[in-house]
């Protein structure tokens, strides 16, 4: 897959430009450990007084942070860094350079800059999903693990699309420097079930800044809480912006070249 | 001291002309600044809902009263120098400032109270709605609130030299983004952010008397709350006082090394 | 020290030394550099000494990492030496003092201190509070900056809509507005059009006469040196070359000239007095040693049927390349 191939080809240049820094692997590791262990710890205390929060239990709720924490850990991966850059050259015109790789420019600019340290966030919210369920005590049936992996695959191309339409944004306004960390911001929030908010806020969070689709629906696939009808949803939306994503990205391309020349 | 009150006016009106050209970014900003009270907040709340309507003292209205304060307190108080010294160290800018006939962390303090000044015009009305969407129970005297204000202008201080003294650091090594990741998430359990510290476990509670966290943030808020005794008020802002002085020791000794360093491996 | 009293930079032995990693490119190199690292130490100034007299403008020449900046760095203060002494107008740099750095200013092309997003003026403003400038003495300097630099019509346009050559030209007024006695100018006119270098380069001879001011440059374009230096210094591997007039730079280290000679019937031949090349009016310049000038030129104007003439020194850029050349 020309995806994969193109990943590799940058996460090896990843690692070249990162082994620069030798003890860079134990910190960042040991930052990963840190704010892994600060937001179990935060759960550890309100659980001290409760048992269950909004019909979520503790088993459950780690089960939400670890794909809490996958997901944060795919987009510092490669989304975030890589649509950083091409923000960046869209603003100082040298974005010409992709446009002249014989390779899809979408996909080119997508996966251009890789963070490879986030790969422990990956794998650690991993382990987290694998602990909560043990604990949990409940077995997983194939059914809800192949919904759960729907989810979770919409969930990245609903972000990954999000993401991209606010980079693309940067051919019409230059000046949109921090507009990426609006997404961040949010996103911290995805770390309690958006069940939890008032409406404004869990619509805010569905539809404007698609923050439910990449954690709390994927949990629920897991924990056998989703209703079918959310599961088409979480489809149809992820086929939906990527399609308005791409578009936008065409003719945002359009108007890049056809100004820059 | 005439001459440091106009570089203060002059710092004044550069940043204000220059954050006005970033109205929105001003605006993104504060989207953090907002939201994560905005959350514990919730999630207490619905801790308490569950329970028997309160926990630890903290009904739901008080859970809103305490996080509004606190998303105001945290505004006022903080700051971005650990973040930006580095990029200074790594860029040069800072050669650019040590050129300068005037110590560097004048040209931050007035930065960042501009930068809370104009902030401060969204900031209110904020707490404003929130007022009006979560019915807080705020029980303000004019004695807490004079309190409240005095401790804050305490905080501030006492934060934003113990910030620049940390951001120091950047003199000695590359990776601040772990020195400051430690600080921050020490900050988040020890100043009553993710909780009220009376919701903490009790060694919990008494290693953030020890630690200044508490002094910069929940401290004040607590005032506020009019939860706190007169004697302990009277103890926190001698303590915060006692955080002042030694903050500015360090400061002034880590400097001093730091630029020599600075100046030995390269501006 | 006498020296030290009358000069208004003083330089003596003075070393600055870093130590750098080294490794190899490749996936392999990069591991094993995880666990053996390499370094070694540069010397990017290599026990230099020199005297600078007050309202001398002097040419600090050197290719691309022979320590011109780093030195600059060290008399602005930025830099610790490693060793060896330096004092710029009886004070030693590194030690910062306000008294000091009120009286010099570092201009690098390179590099801005004016605020990106707003007008240059406001940024003036700014430096008046930092350097305690009284509003008259602000406002007369100014005008004369406005005088020199035709700063008018530019500084109340924010800094980022204004061309490269009208951001140096604020940049370097920034820089100026407290009087600075001492200029350390590294490459002020980098990226700049031959008309804005022209400007600029006007600009710092004429406030060094006005003010007597002591101007330490460094820059690529040898137009700047040989319009601004009669004194150069020239750099290299951290060590001094050459230091003294530029026409003796020319006299000790070109040992050739060239004669540029026209002949009546067109071309001919002449190779065998030395390199020639052809010219595109029919001439040709021949590149003859020093030593030999007078001889050749007789001969030249005794055997052929000569209409044209002259004599030249070779160009200070081919100069400063052979002195690098000997290195």
């Amino acid at each position: 897959m020309k995806l994969l191939r193109l990943l590799w080809l940058y996460f090896r240049l990843g690692i070249l430009s990162e082994m620069e820094y030798r003890i860079n692997f134990i910190i960042q590791l040991g930052q990963s450990l840190l704010s892994l262990g600060a937001a179990g710890a935060n759960l550890a205390i309100v659980f001290s007084h409760t048992s269950s929060l909004n019909g979520w239990d503790p088993p459950a709720l780690t089960v939400l942070l670890g794909i809490f924490f996958m997901m944060g850990g795919v987009i510092g991966f490669v989304i975030e860094p890589s649509l950083q850059r091409l923000m960046e050259d869209i603003r100082e015109g040298t974005l010409d350079f992709v446009l002249m790789k014989p390779e899809d420019s979408q996909l080119l600019v997508s996966v251009r800059q890789v963070r490879i340290w986030k790969l422990f966030d990956i794998g650690l919210g991993g382990a987290v999903i694998v602990t909560g369920l043990l604990w949990s005590g409940e077995g997983v049936s194939a059914v809800n693990f192949s919904v759960f992996a729907l989810t979770i695959l919409a969930g990245t191309v609903i972000v990954y699309s999000f993401w991209m339409l606010l980079a693309t944004l940067t051919f019409w306004f230059v000046k949109l420097e921090n507009i990426l960390v609006i997404f961040q911001f949010v996103y911290q929030a995805g770390r309690w079930p958006v069940t939890l908010y008032p409406a404004w806020l869990r619509i805010a969070l569905t539809v404007i800044v698609p923050v439910a689709f990449a954690t709390t629906v994927p949990a629920q696939a897991i924990t056998g809480g989703l209703e079918t009808e959310m599961l088409a949803g979480a489809i149809l939306f992820a086929v939906f912006l990527f399609g308005v994503a791409r578009m936008f990205w065409k003719i945002g391309v359009k108007r890049y070249s056809g100004a820059s020349s | 001291m005439r001459g440091l009150f106009d570089l203060y006016l002059a710092q004044f009106r550069t940043t204000i002309a220059v954050q006005l050209q970033y109205r929105a970014a001003l605006i993104i900003w504060l989207i953090e600044t907002i939201l994560e009270p905005l959350i514990y907040m919730i999630v207490w709340s619905t801790v308490a809902q569950a329970g028997e309507g309160s926990v630890a003292d903290y009904a739901p209205r008080d859970f809103a009263a305490y996080y509004i304060l606190f998303m105001l307190v945290n505004h006022i108080t903080f700051t971005w120098i650990m973040f930006e010294f580095e990029w200074r160290v790594r860029q040069g800018y800072l050669s650019g400032l040590l050129l300068r006939p005037v110590h560097p962390i004048h040209r931050d303090i007035a930065e960042n109270m501009t930068y809370k000044a104009l902030t401060l015009t969204v900031m209110l009305p904020t707490a404003l709605a929130l007022t009006w969407l979560f019915d807080p129970a705020f029980h303000f005297t004019r004695r807490t609130i004079s309190l409240f204000v005095v401790s804050v202008a305490l905080a501030f201080l006492m934060r934003f030299l113990l910030e620049w003294t940390l951001a120091l650091s950047a003199f000695w090594t590359t990776r601040t983004s772990a020195i400051n990741q430690m600080y921050y998430v020490v900050m988040m359990f020890l100043s009553g952010e993710i909780a009220p510290l009376a919701l903490l476990p009790g060694p919990m509670q008494q290693v953030a008397h020890l630690l200044p966290f508490r002094w910069m943030l929940g401290f004040p808020v607590e005032i506020g709350l009019n939860r706190l005794t007169a004697v302990e008020i009277q103890h926190g802002i001698l303590i915060q006082i006692g955080w002042i002085v030694l903050a500015t020791g360090l400061l002034r000794f880590f400097w001093k090394r730091g630029l020599r360093r600075y100046s030995a491996v390269g501006a | 020290m006498t020296t030290a009293t009358s000069a208004a930079i003083h330089v003596e032995q003075l070393k600055k030394t870093y130590s750098i990693h080294e490794r190899e490119s490749g996936l392999a190199a990069a591991f094993r550099s995880l666990l053996f690292r390499k370094t070694r130490n540069i010397d990017a100034v290599a026990g230099i000494s020199f005297d600078v007299h007050p309202g001398e403008i002097v040419g600090f020449l050197g290719p691309n990492g022979a320590g011109k900046t780093t030195t600059l760095k060290m008399l602005s203060g930025l830099l610790h030496p490693t060793s060896g002494a330096c004092r710029v107008l009886d004070c030693p740099p590194h030690r910062r003092e306000k008294r000091f750095l009120r009286r010099i200013t570092l201009v690098m092309g390179q590099r801005n201190q004016l605020v990106w997003d707003i007008p240059a003026m406001d940024s003036f403003e700014l430096n008046r509070a930092i350097y305690r400038i009284p509003l008259p003495l602000f406002k007369s300097t100014l005008k004369e900056l406005d005088d020199l630099l035709e700063l008018n019509a530019i500084v109340r346009k924010p800094v980022r809509n204004l061309s490269l050559g009208e951001r140096m030209k604020c940049e370097i007024a920034a820089a100026l507005l407290h009087r600075p006695d001492v200029l350390f100018l590294d490459e002020p006119t980098i990226g700049l059009d031959v008309t804005m270098q022209r400007r600029i380069r006007s600009f710092i001879r004429d406030y060094n006469t006005r003010t007597g001011a002591t101007v330490l440059l460094t820059s690529h374009y040898m137009a700047d040196v040989e319009a601004l230096c009669r004194r150069v210094i020239v750099i290299h591997h951290g060590r001094i070359l050459f230091d003294g007039d530029l026409s003796d730079l020319v006299q000790r280290f070109s040992s050739t000239k060239t004669i540029v000679v026209k002949l009546e019937n067109g071309g001919a031949d002449l190779s065998r007095f030395g390199h020639s090349v052809a010219l595109e009016d029919g001439g040709v310049a021949l590149r003859v040693p020093r030593s030999e000038t007078a001889r050749i030129t007789e001969q030249l104007l005794a055997t052929l049927p000569v209409t044209d003439l002259t004599v030249e020194d070779t160009p200070i850029e081919e100069v400063i390349e052979q002195v690098f050349a000997l290195e």
